[in-house]
């Protein structure tokens, strides 16, 4: 795939939160005509050619075997291609990627991407918590999702001196960020003496360490060079990404203190893009613990192993820092609903290298911004995804 | 021919409660002294396994060098299941081994021994491991429960009067009385009906008789022999031993430290006289039937040592989690099933593996991948030429959380360890509740614990332990061919 083959011409969300009173395809519909209502010279709907859907877990809400052909009736395109992606926490971020290489196959010309996940329609403890008993009966028992990242804080403060306050100046940077983002789950803020007093939930890892369960879509619209410059003159391009896989369960990690994954689907997002980490702008990158931020930027190539925490700490990566890190608040406070988070980073980006993300918006001098999610029970795989407004 | 015991190993709970505290949680301040109570992932099979390996190591084998196995409790974690077959998986014993369940009284520890030795000196096995473990289950609020412990044994038997101590001889009575009992339903041993009755018409007549013709069978005076003495009341035993016209009663010191075993109480008796040369006669009592045997002692059995060195065990033990562990505190909150079902096809394939702890070593690179069921290929180098092998049961914590956060039936505090294990294999697992405050770079060995009750089914598998010294000591001796 060389530049420029495939254009981001919409892109949009809901607000995220604990979205009680509405349902999975309310949801749907609603990302869906926000970024439809984003494509600067208008799209009709019926230019839609197929949708890639990413939901990462029916049965979070009571759906054990929903799939794609769930999407197009909800939001008035019943009789379109439909496709489900899941690919754990990197879904949308996956879906995404699928997407574009739809188009730039020359397949589709028009595509729709969108995630949806209902986190909250079942309690907590019937929810993700109730993960503590699936997997291997003994060998993933007891495992939440704090458990699957928190192994790698112990090792990470054993081996490099990271510090409480350095995972809480990751927690309250985003927080900071998402006050500023109205389509953040929390938009209170957070001072480091609240972080530094919240109640543990998996040792080393504490309230302010983790990510909320969150309810949310949003959508982006894929179109083909040809077609984009009918619906903007200021087109995102897709300027490279990559996926890679590490073994599934914690005990098979050869490193606490990298997640392989990310360093392999990094790698080569780059070499596809053709520039490196120096070239990156600002990045959405998957905090779904404060932990996960810290390695996330070592293992993405921005600051060396072992510096990550300290490059938190000295602000390096804050909306006004030499690299900012997760501008719309990141999963800690917009929120992760999984099968669409990946999916708002990629709307964050878009906002961003066209100088709308308002109060968030960075300097953008090299016009990259990069996309990243890990996961999978022992963040077995990653995705990044580089956009670009460098025509 | 006779039969000769070459190894004991002892084992036993490391939470002792105050009985203080228990009266204390019934309005009273009577009580002395502990007793000793199982985690709530102890049971009377963990507390066997524990004691099997135990006496494995002195004798300096392993599961499969054992031809059989006999097992005695009152309290198998399933009333109708596969308990030898769990015990006799997690001991890394052969398919085709011979042996049996012995449960439904107290004195059916004592009884395995008896099927064992005549199993060896039959000549259908050459050597037998022989366990007996039970776990207090007396009701709430009874004398009894001041009363109980938990605790178990295992004997190594092999054919031959040349071991260190030889079976002699033994005796029984089999008298219709109900003494202490559980019928259908019942959640705990109900107490004699009449302390007095049961101590004047059952318990002494039937061990005067029985001690007394064991100590007539043999050439030393009963004030001579030391003696195993059941005590289940922490009156009966010193009652009895002045009765028999016992000299030393060396079962007391157990029977303090752990407070009464149930059904292991007899044979965690006779351990306690292994330690030293001499004439040993060792009784049980209870449930119909009064059992002894005579055994004579040449050299110091294996193992037997490590009796006293069960010691006072972690004594910070709260009334409420002794209840909470027995099962007898339960919240009230659905909880949440695992994923795959106890009797599933996941345990059915897995469980060998699980019970066994087997990992799958790669021919070509050396990595181990765990567990070999979802491994079909190497984790290190994608190769498939994989043997299956037993894991060491030593390591060093890599790292690990301390989940705090979790739905029923799951408790907090629970720690998640990975753990290098002394074969280069890498495993996450469960640690028991001694593992908290626990770091990276500290010792741990893995020992069989139960995971989880569902559907009735109580679940198997390994955890991390802070090292035991009795075992990794025997391990090391073996290692360096130390041990004799």
């Amino acid at each position: 795939m060389s530049w420029n083959r495939v254009a981001v011409v919409g892109a949009g969300l809901l607000p995220f939160g604990e979205l009680f009173d509405r349902s999975y395809e309310q949801l749907a519909s609603g990302a869906f005509q926000a970024a439809l209502g984003a494509v600067d010279h208008g799209m009709a709907k019926e230019d839609i050619d197929a949708i890639i859907v990413s939901t990462q877990r029916g049965t979070l809400w009571g759906q054990e075997g929903i799939g794609g052909n769930t999407i197009p009736s909800a939001i008035g395109l019943n009789g379109v291609a439909c496709t489900r992606i899941e690919n754990a926490c990197p879904s949308g971020a996956d879906a995404f990627r699928i997407g574009a290489m739809a188009v730039a196959s020359g397949v589709h010309d028009v595509v729709l991407v969108i995630g949806v996940e209902k986190m909250r329609d079942k309690s907590s403890r019937e929810g993700l918590l109730a993960r503590a008993a699936s997997g291997h009966p003994i060998y993933n028992r007891g495992e939440t999702a704090p458990v699957l990242f928190a192994p790698f804080a112990t090792r990470h403060m054993h081996e490099f001196g990271t510090t409480r306050e350095m995972l809480g100046a990751v927690a309250v940077k985003n927080h900071h960020n998402g006050s500023l983002d109205p389509y953040a789950h929390f938009q209170d803020g957070l001072s480091m003496e609240r972080y530094l007093g919240g109640v543990t939930v998996c040792d080393p890892l504490t309230l302010f360490d983790c990510c909320p369960q969150t309810d949310g879509a949003a959508a982006v619209l894929l179109a083909s060079p040809e077609r984009a410059a009918d619906y903007t003159d200021k087109p995102v391009w897709v300027a490279g990404f990559g996926v890679a896989t590490d073994h599934p369960s914690l005990h098979e990690k050869q490193s606490f203190v990298e997640l392989a994954a990310t360093v392999g689907a990094a790698k080569r997002a780059y070499t596809m893009a053709g520039i490196g980490p120096g070239d990156i702008d600002m990045a959405e990158v998957h905090d779904c613990f404060t932990i996960t931020e810290i390695l996330d930027i070592e293992d993405l190539g921005f600051f060396d192993k072992g510096k990550g925490g300290l490059a938190a700490l000295n602000g390096e990566t804050t909306l006004d820092g030499r690299l900012p890190i997760n501008t719309s608040g990141g999963l800690l406070a917009k929120g992760h609903p999984i099968g669409a988070t990946g999916i708002a980073q990629l709307t964050e980006c878009w906002w961003q290298l066209r100088g709308e993300a308002q109060a968030r918006q960075v300097e953008m001098r090299n016009g990259f911004a990069l996309q990243h999610n890990v996961g999978g029970r022992g963040s077995g795989v990653s995705v990044v995804n580089i956009l670009t407004n460098r025509p | 021919m006779n039969v000769s015991i070459v190894a004991v190993g002892p084992a036993a709970p490391a939470r002792r409660v105050a009985v203080a505290d228990i009266a204390a949680g019934w309005g009273e301040s009577a009580g002395r002294g502990h007793v000793a109570v199982c985690d709530g992932d102890e049971d009377a099979l963990t507390l066997a396994w524990t004691a099997a390996r135990r006496a494995l190591a002195a004798a300096d084998l392993d599961g499969d060098d054992v031809d059989g196995l006999w097992w005695g409790t009152a309290h198998p974690p399933f009333l109708q299941g596969p308990n030898l077959a769990y015990l006799a998986a997690a001991l890394g014993m052969r398919e085709g081994i011979e042996g049996a369940l012995l449960a439904g009284a107290r004195t059916s520890g004592m009884e395995a021994l008896f099927v064992a030795w005549d199993a060896v000196a039959a000549g259908s096995v050459d050597r037998a491991l022989v366990v007996a473990s039970d776990v207090a289950n007396a009701g709430l609020g009874t004398a009894d429960e001041r009363q109980v412990g938990a605790g178990a044994v295992a004997l190594v038997l092999r054919l031959g009067d040349d071991g260190p101590a030889v079976l002699t001889r033994r005796s029984s009575l089999t008298r219709p009385h109900l003494d202490r009992y559980r019928g259908p339903g019942d959640a705990a041993v109900r107490e004699a009906y009449d302390g007095r009755l049961h101590r004047e018409e059952v318990f002494l007549p039937a061990l005067k008789a029985l001690g007394g013709a064991l100590a007539a069978g043999g050439e030393v005076p009963a004030d001579g022999l030391r003696w195993s003495l059941p005590d289940p009341d922490g009156r009966l035993g010193r009652l009895l031993g002045k009765a028999l016209g016992a000299g030393e009663v060396a079962s007391a010191g157990v029977r303090t430290a752990l407070g009464d075993a149930g059904a292991a109480a007899g044979l965690l008796g006779l351990a306690a006289c292994l330690d030293a040369p001499g004439e040993v006669v060792a009784l049980d009592q209870g449930s119909g039937r009064a059992v002894g045997v005579a055994v004579s002692v040449r050299s110091a059995v294996p193992g037997a040592a490590d009796v006293a060195a069960l010691g006072d065990g972690l004594r910070d033990t709260t009334y409420a989690e002794v209840l909470r562990a027995r099962g007898r505190l339960v919240a009230d909150t659905d909880p949440i099933d695992m994923a795959v079902p106890p009797g599933g096809a996941g345990f059915v394939r897995g469980n060998v593996e699980l019970l066994g702890l087997h990992g799958a070593a790669c021919a070509d690179c050396g990595t181990i991948s765990t567990p070999p069921s979802v491994h079909p290929t190497c984790i290190g180098c994608g190769g498939d030429n994989l043997a299956e092998v037993g894991l060491e049961r030593t390591g060093t914590i890599h790292t690990f959380v301390v989940n705090a956060t979790m739905p029923a039936p799951f408790e907090a505090p629970l720690p998640l360890l990975v753990v290098d294990l002394d074969d280069g294999a890498r495993l996450m697992v469960q640690g028991t509740a001694a593992t908290v405050g626990l770091g990276i770079g500290d010792r741990v060995e893995l020992v069989l614990r139960r995971y989880a009750v569902e559907r009735g089914a109580s679940i198997y598998g390994h955890k991390a332990a802070p090292p035991s010294t009795v075992v990794l000591d025997r391990v090391a001796d073996a290692k360096t061919g130390a041990h004799p």
